[in-house]
């Protein structure tokens, strides 16, 4: 068993080391090693999750020669490993899903180099997880931009420049806030391990010194990793970030890259921060507001878009607020409601992505509404998905949606004074939901006499069993959330 | 052996995800034999099912502590066995309907999904099970509505999704406050809540009332969330508005007396304003519906109106919390089943056999039509409420019920304004009759020579006026099982 225990870091290096290796390689096989790495950190992290879900402790690892407090140490439990294995598989069906655009998008002398972005973007992932020290954390938040603008910059559209230098800007000033947090947290305390920074947090904040300061430290941590999540208002890259990048990117952008910052929030307020003295500031309130407002108002820009891409990705904006709501809460169940919706949304908006670029791709390319209709008898499979991801989202019992606004609303009735504010938005999100999802079930299952080129895209049997993975995933989380929600519980219990 | 309550819910759902996928049908009987073969299983096997098991059936958890638990009792009986009446004999008059609308294969196939989920929805023995079958009833029925794809019935389909949304999201918000209150959500005769609990949040409790009343009648259409209901019904062909107008609609009444007396529990509502405000806004429904009616010239849509008003009949009763009103209602739910099933069946083969939409144009339809005709002007009696039919049976237990309440104002205010209603009633559905025998002078004769429907359109509107006839000679037999039920609920 002790050999399970290397397997966390054997998988960060593992990524590291294949984005390296990409380099000499030709596309097809960066190709080939890109999917098998994927595989196999799915597969250890897998082993992980069995082997701490069975033990129910958590293990640190200490990396290189210097013990705490001042070398560098690696840290996990079943959540983590869950995490892991979780953004693996999105990673792999997402990457499964687009393989056919990827290889139509991207000219293919560049193919190799995305396969390294995805490397790398899957080690900064795995190291925000599972890394037990706040610098190391940040390091690898700056990689994970870096990996991430140049997924979006990859097929070299003047759209995608643009966007990816909006995202640029935007990510940057949240790392900077987040790396100013972290000095002002480590001028303090001393420390940059999150036991040791935790311990001095509670102190100081004991002790009554230092108060406003900390506050400070801490609200720009989490500010800073609220930007780059793309919580409304600083939402305004996010569209064509999604929208105009490879439908993989988008789908991964969605899915990975944000909720890869959002589990680090997690992370730091159960390990760093404290619970306590999170949910004791008034720091929840701030985002609480935030997160509601985007939950109406990303719903807002999506029902009034026309193209499908940006409207799926205007939801995300929305489904951003859902996640920060919970954590607004202030409550247990609230985080753990917004830890399920992590995977929730995941699983379902990278597979609204990919089933929306099958669609579109049915109909010429376009990606406006108009030309949509009757989408889903020019390619079944990928109505059918759109359907599974549009009930889910809409909150249909059954699905994944279903089971995240269930967790949401049964935190919120527990929490004090929030419960109406946060019900009431929570309602009326889902009905705006339901506008524009169902509005466009009904396009694309409207018969029309129009003719258009059939692509052979969107009929590959790995587009067809990526579509069927997906599907599965949502069942899987709306029909058996409770060993998912008890695994989220336990795993928020050992965190700290 | 008890699961074989899962396989009426179950095979017609599959039956029908078959149609819409895999089966491709080039001629229309295969396809209509294999629709009826499903139809007639399924009804004899859900029959036997649901008197033969009575103990529950949880088929899964959904989490820990809200599994989805079948069980059925006699109120579910009596709304599944009227929906199996229907489906049946709606399925037969479509056969002979559909030929003149497209996509039949897709109007079949979600018309057998539906009779799946209403299968669930009637055996729902929790509210997390209702609640599941509503919103799958919401969105299976939504293809019937649209199913002509004209401008009109898409706007009308969207109308009816987002009325029924917000109606299932305002009922889905008291759901979670009671599921924390509660200590189960399985429905009890009386409530689930525990009475020390309830007046610590008394106010709490009443607001969450009021929502979920308001939320499920949305279904029921009442005021002032109705507008749909006279939009998506006449916007859908024939047999399917008959259904929707017939059955779908009581989806809502059914979630609303599971809510009312089985999960909350009268005893808590007796005399608040949740009850009064009820009880203005289904009367107020009652009045201003059957207003609408009389001035609208389409049939159809009149008829969507006078399906407005009468749910609000049954609505009045429920919101009385007393068991002769209660009783009044369950019997108005059949009463209105088979006549308003008729009603859409005979604007349905109207249109059908002339292609006329309005009113006016119907003058002499009788000399054309006379067996249909006789079945409207027998039906539209039962409406109305003239002895002897159903329709007299169920609104003289409604009016006695509400006398006997001795609520103030509304004791005596509710009969009159049913009174009114049924004046009114009159006013809308006879002209139709008086026009159609007794045309006047110069009419075209020729126009409705031979126009009457073939036998498989007539035999379901002969039985429905039978049974709208029968119900009313022989109300005992249903007022002794149903004041039990009403009993029973208390």
């Amino acid at each position: 068993m002790e050999m399970i225990l290397n397997f966390p870091c054997l998988c960060i290096l593992l990524t590291m080391f294949s984005a390296i290796i990409s380099s000499a390689l030709n596309r097809r096989w960066a190709r080939y090693l890109n999917t098998f790495v994927v595989t196999l950190v799915g597969i250890l992290s897998a082993a992980v999750l069995m082997f701490t879900l069975t033990s129910g402790k958590s293990y640190v690892y200490q990396m290189g020669h210097f013990p705490a407090p001042f070398g560098n140490e690696i840290r996990f439990g079943s959540l983590e490993a869950g995490m892991a294995l979780f953004f693996s598989v999105i990673m792999l069906l997402s990457l499964n899903g687009g393989r056919e655009k990827i290889r139509m998008e991207i000219d293919p002398g560049k193919e190799k180099l995305y396969y390294i972005m995805i490397n790398l973007l899957l080690s900064s992932l795995l190291a925000l997880v599972y890394t037990n020290d706040i610098f190391t954390a940040y390091v690898f938040v700056e990689i994970n931009t870096i990996s991430a603008c140049g997924m979006i910059v990859i097929t070299e559209h003047g759209r995608t420049i643009e966007a990816a230098t909006r995202y640029m800007i935007m990510s940057l000033l949240g790392s900077g806030l987040f790396l100013i947090g972290i000095c002002i947290l480590y001028d303090m305390t001393g420390h940059l391990l999150m036991e040791y920074l935790y311990t001095s947090i509670s102190n100081i904040m004991a002790a009554g010194t230092y108060r406003i300061p900390m506050m400070v430290a801490i609200a720009l941590i989490v500010v800073g990793l609220a930007i780059k999540s793309a919580l409304f208002p600083f939402h305004a890259w996010l569209p064509d970030a999604y929208g105009y990048s490879t439908v993989s990117s988008a789908a991964m952008l969605s899915s990975l890259v944000s909720k890869g910052y959002i589990f680090l929030l997690i992370k730091l307020i159960y390990r760093v921060i404290g619970f306590e003295v999170f949910f004791g500031s008034r720091i929840i309130n701030v985002l609480f507001v935030f997160g509601l407002a985007g939950m109406i108002m990303g719903s807002v820009s999506a029902i009034r878009e026309n193209d499908i891409r940006r409207m799926i990705s205007y939801s995300s904006v929305a489904q951003i607020g859902y996640i920060y709501m919970g954590f607004g809460l202030g409550t247990g169940a609230g985080m753990v409601a917004s830890a399920f919706h992590i995977l929730s949304h995941g699983a379902t908006k990278s597979l609204l992505f990919v089933a929306a670029v099958g669609l579109t791709d049915a109909s010429g390319g376009h990606k406006e509404f108009d030309e949509l209709t009757g989408a889903a008898y020019r390619n079944r499979l990928a109505g059918a998905a759109f359907l599974v991801g549009a009930l889910s989202m809409v909150g249909i019992p059954l699905f994944s949606g279903f089971i995240s606004k269930l967790l949401f609303a049964q935190a919120a009735v527990q929490s004090q004074g929030k419960a109406l504010a946060a019900l009431v938005v929570l309602a009326m999100s889902t009905v705006l939901n339901a506008i524009y999802f169902m509005k466009t079930v009904i396009r694309i299952y409207t018969p029309t006499d129009k003719k258009y080129e059939v692509t052979a895209f969107g009929y590959k049997v790995s587009y067809a069993i990526t579509l069927g993975c997906f599907i599965l995933l949502n069942l899987l989380l709306g029909l058996f959330s409770q060993p998912i929600t008890n695994w989220i519980t336990q795993g928020l219990t050992i965190l700290q | 052996m008890n699961h074989i309550l899962l396989f009426p819910i179950v095979f017609p759902i599959l039956a029908g995800i078959m149609l819409l996928t895999v089966m491709k049908y080039q001629n229309r009987k295969p396809l209509l034999a294999y629709v009826g073969t499903v139809l007639g299983v399924n009804a004899l096997w859900g029959l036997f099912a649901m008197f033969r098991v009575s103990e529950g059936v949880t088929v899964f958890y959904l989490t820990k502590s809200l599994p989805i638990y079948l069980k059925v009792d006699t109120v579910g009986r009596l709304f599944a066995s009227l929906m199996v009446l229907v489906w049946l004999l709606g399925g037969l008059f479509s056969f002979e309907y559909m030929k003149h609308e497209k996509n039949e294969q897709r109007f079949y196939g979600f018309y057998l999904i539906l009779c799946g989920v209403l299968f669930g929805l009637d055996f729902s023995g929790n509210l997390i099970t209702l609640y599941l079958f509503y919103e799958f009833m919401t969105l299976t029925a939504l293809p019937l509505v649209l199913h002509t794809q004209t401008k009109e019935a898409v706007m009308a389909g969207l109308k009816y999704l987002f009325y029924s949304f917000a109606g299932a999201y305002m009922a889905l918000f008291g759901v979670f406050f009671i599921g924390r209150y509660a200590k189960t959500l399985e429905f009890t005769p009386g409530g689930v809540i525990d009475p020390s609990v309830f007046r610590e949040n008394e106010t709490l409790f009443f607001v969450v009332a009021m929502l979920m009343i308001l939320g499920f009648s949305v279904k029921a259409g009442m005021f002032p969330m109705h507008a749909w209901l006279t939009a998506a019904h006449p916007a859908a062909p024939g047999p399917a508005s008959a259904v929707l107008s017939g059955i779908i609609v009581k989806g809502g009444i059914l979630a609303l007396i599971r809510v009312v007396y089985e999960i909350i529990g009268v005893d808590f509502l007796r005399g608040s304003w949740v009850q009064q405000w009820w009880m203005i806004l289904s009367l107020l429904t009652v009045f201003l519906g059957s207003l609408l009616a009389f001035r609208e010239p389409v049939l159809k849509k009149r008829l969507a109106y006078s399906t407005v008003s009468q749910l609000s009949y049954i609505l009045f009763g429920l919101s009385l919390f007393e068991v002769q009103a209660m009783t009044g209602s369950l019997l108005h739910i059949i009463a209105h089943v088979f006549i308003k099933v008729a009603l859409f069946f005979t604007a349905a083969a109207i249109i059908y056999m002339t292609g006329c939409k309005r009113v006016e144009e119907l003058r002499g339809v009788a000399k054309g039509m006379p067996v249909t005709m006789w079945c409207y002007t027998i039906v539209s009696l039962g409406l109305i409420g003239i002895p002897p039919t159903s329709g007299f049976i169920s609104k003289w237990y409604l009016a006695e019920g509400a006398l006997h309440t001795g609520i103030p104002v509304f004791s005596w205010l509710g009969p009159v304004i049913l009174l009114l209603s049924a004046l009114l009633t009159a006013g809308y559905l006879l002209p139709l009759s008086m026009r159609g025998f007794f045309p006047g002078e110069g009419y075209d004769a020729g126009r409705f020579a031979g126009k009457e429907p073939p036998l498989s359109m007539r035999v379901p509107l002969l039985i429905f006026a039978g049974l709208t006839l029968g119900i009313g000679l022989f109300p005992n037999v249903f007022t002794n099982i149903l004041s039990a039920a009403a009993d029973f609920l208390m």
